[in-house]
């Protein structure tokens, strides 16, 4: 009895172990030593590292400037990103939803910048915004041309957010689809018959049986927003004057440039506890409407 | 019924022609990489005058694209290996094990999912060099399978839940032992979602840069594609001759891999979507 035990100890170590070894490294153990250095004074190279305590967290939410213009960007950002991107993309899941060759080809032109790497988009734009709009300054004469485009805090704003939702549209465009999809079609038909337009039949029927999938979107538009880092750190790197510093990219400069190990560890706990209260929202969200649905 | 007719194709061109402009970004880029500079200032808009690859096989062999190439192939190759070897194996016994280790287990792996890795990538890069892999190939692969595993041990243990148990306990009836039950029954029923994680885990590892920035640096033999074109063209923004010919190398993998595999892609999106 004893020896089939451990056999069966033996077998649970030989399948899950090497998994959860792989994981322990790359994630739960830096998790942890965050905890541990957010307590101390220390850039990160040398030897000497002084137990300051909960001086970090006083230190962010009273003298630390630049994190809450970090907070205020992010949250100015999730606004803008979160409405824009749900309304194109449900918009075009609507015309795209339909069985035909000619939308599932739509559907794969929409969905190409997704699968593109971050590399690519931002040289992409950079070149876009930089020669592009020269040369066709020099075509037109159109004043717009002629914007500093990424050397204006409010206008770097906007590059940032139409860049991302360019990126990002099918992602959510697939998620709309499939949702509609999934909605009956004697629904539809019943609608019709009963005289209602193309227009009403989407307000009134295809909105409140995709709430799902509008809810999931929402939310994962949201966390997305949130923790925005990696647009900013290959694209504006925070500029221009720290105009597009996001909450993650004011954490990793902490650390990496600044060399303040300990206020960044402690800052990146206070950003955990933001994303896991949205995560947990998300998530209650989520259940209750797989259960309605 | 005519008219009806008519407004949807009508439609459909307006949808078509807007999808067109949604591209409009890399087919610029793709016209634009066949022009010498002044060309793209002067005729930003216009085709080429002459299509030659001149400057595709300068950048080719200026910028040592058989190696970069050949590193991120590697990095792909083995990375997905690893996920795809032992993410199942974990999502299975785990699925199939009630027990406290289990769960804790189960845990350990999920936790990461749900804390942001902008929380944790700066002491990550601390245990790295503490390993002293900093820069290395083997310190990349291994943190990148660490990241990959939860989503893909999430979405196969979802999976393997709705597959039913007879199967198995009539192959262990049939005195099959477990490890072999394992490899002949359920690997094989896991197919489906077994495709979904390697075509995720592939476009991941490809078009990966911040992990690759983080963990190698500026270890030039390390370096996957996307890293190496970032350094070298997003700080001397002039070269445009050689960094569009460079863009449009690195994207093509991506490109063709989504044309054969989209069915999947577009399945595994909606499905690692569900997670949030």
């Amino acid at each position: 009895m004893k020896n089939k035990k451990v056999t069966e100890f033996l077998i649970f170590a030989l399948f899950v172990f090497p998994a959860v070894i792989f994981v322990i490294f790359s994630t739960d153990i830096p998790f942890l030593m965050n905890l541990y250095y957010s307590f101390f004074d220390w850039n990160g190279v040398g030897k000497s590292m002084t137990f300051v305590g909960f001086d970090n967290f006083i230190k962010i939410f009273t003298a630390d400037t630049l994190f809450w213009k970090g907070v205020k960007f992010t949250l100015k950002f999730a606004v803008f990103y979160v409405v824009i991107v749900n309304i194109i993309a449900l918009a075009i899941a609507l015309v795209l939803s339909k069985e035909k060759k000619s939308a599932s080809v739509g559907r794969a032109f929409y969905y190409i910048p997704y699968i593109i790497s971050l590399t690519a988009i931002s040289l992409i734009w950079k070149f876009i915004i930089g020669p592009g709009f020269e040369s066709l300054y020099n075509i037109t004469g159109w004043e717009i041309f002629n914007w500093s485009w990424l050397g204006t805090g409010k206008l770097a704003f906007v590059v940032v957010v139409v860049m991302t939702v360019w990126q990002n549209v099918g992602f959510y465009m697939v998620n709309y689809i499939a949702g509609i999809i999934a909605v009956p079609k004697e629904l539809m038909e019943a609608a019709q018959i009963d005289g209602a337009n193309k227009v009403q039949t989407i307000t009134r029927i295809t909105i409140p049986m995709i709430m799902p999938s509008i809810s999931i979107c929402l939310l994962t538009s949201l966390t997305f927003a949130f923790k925005l880092f990696d647009v900013i750190m290959v694209f504006t790197k925070g500029g221009p004057a720290n105009s597009t510093v996001s909450v993650a990219y004011n954490i990793y400069k902490e650390a990496f440039v600044n060399s303040n190990y300990g206020l960044a560890t402690a800052k990146s706990l206070v950003f955990v506890v933001f994303v896991l209260i949205i995560t947990a929202i998300q998530m209650k969200v989520t259940k209750s409407k797989e259960v309605e649905s | 019924m005519k008219i009806k007719g008519k407004k949807i194709s009508v439609f459909s061109v307006i949808v078509f022609f807007a999808s067109i402009f949604w591209l409009l970004p890399l087919l610029l880029i793709f016209i634009n990489s066949f022009k010498p500079y002044n060309d793209m200032m002067q005729h930003f808009l216009s085709l080429p005058q002459t299509i030659n690859f001149d400057k595709y096989i300068e950048t080719w062999t200026k910028f040592d694209f058989p190696k970069l190439i050949g590193n991120t192939l590697l990095y792909t190759g083995v990375s997905v290996f690893g996920i795809v070897i032992l993410a199942p194996m974990a999502a299975y016994k785990l699925a199939r094990t009630k027990s406290k280790l289990s769960g804790f287990c189960f845990m350990v792996i999920i936790m990461p999912m749900m804390v942001p890795f902008q929380s944790y990538m700066i002491t990550l890069t601390r245990l790295v060099s503490n390993f002293k892999l900093t820069g290395t190939k083997t310190g990349y692969i291994a943190v990148t399978v660490g990241l990959l595993m939860p989503l893909a041990v999430y979405m196969i243990h979802g999976f393997i839940k709705n597959v039913p148990l007879e199967l198995e306990e009539s192959a262990e009836i049939d005195g099959a032992g477990k490890i072999k039950t394992y490899f002949m029954i359920v690997l094989p029923l896991l197919k489906p979602i077994l495709t979904t994680v390697v075509v995720l885990d592939a476009l991941a590892t490809w078009n990966d840069i911040i992990t690759n920035q983080l963990i190698v640096g500026g270890n030039a033999s390390a370096m996957n594609l996307q890293n190496a074109l970032y350094m070298q063209f997003s700080a001397q923004t002039s070269d445009w001759e050689h960094a569009l010919p460079g863009i449009v190398m690195s994207m093509i993998p991506s490109l063709i891999f989504f044309i054969v595999m989209q069915k999947h892609i577009v399945g595994g999106i909606t499905a690692g979507s569900v997670k949030g």
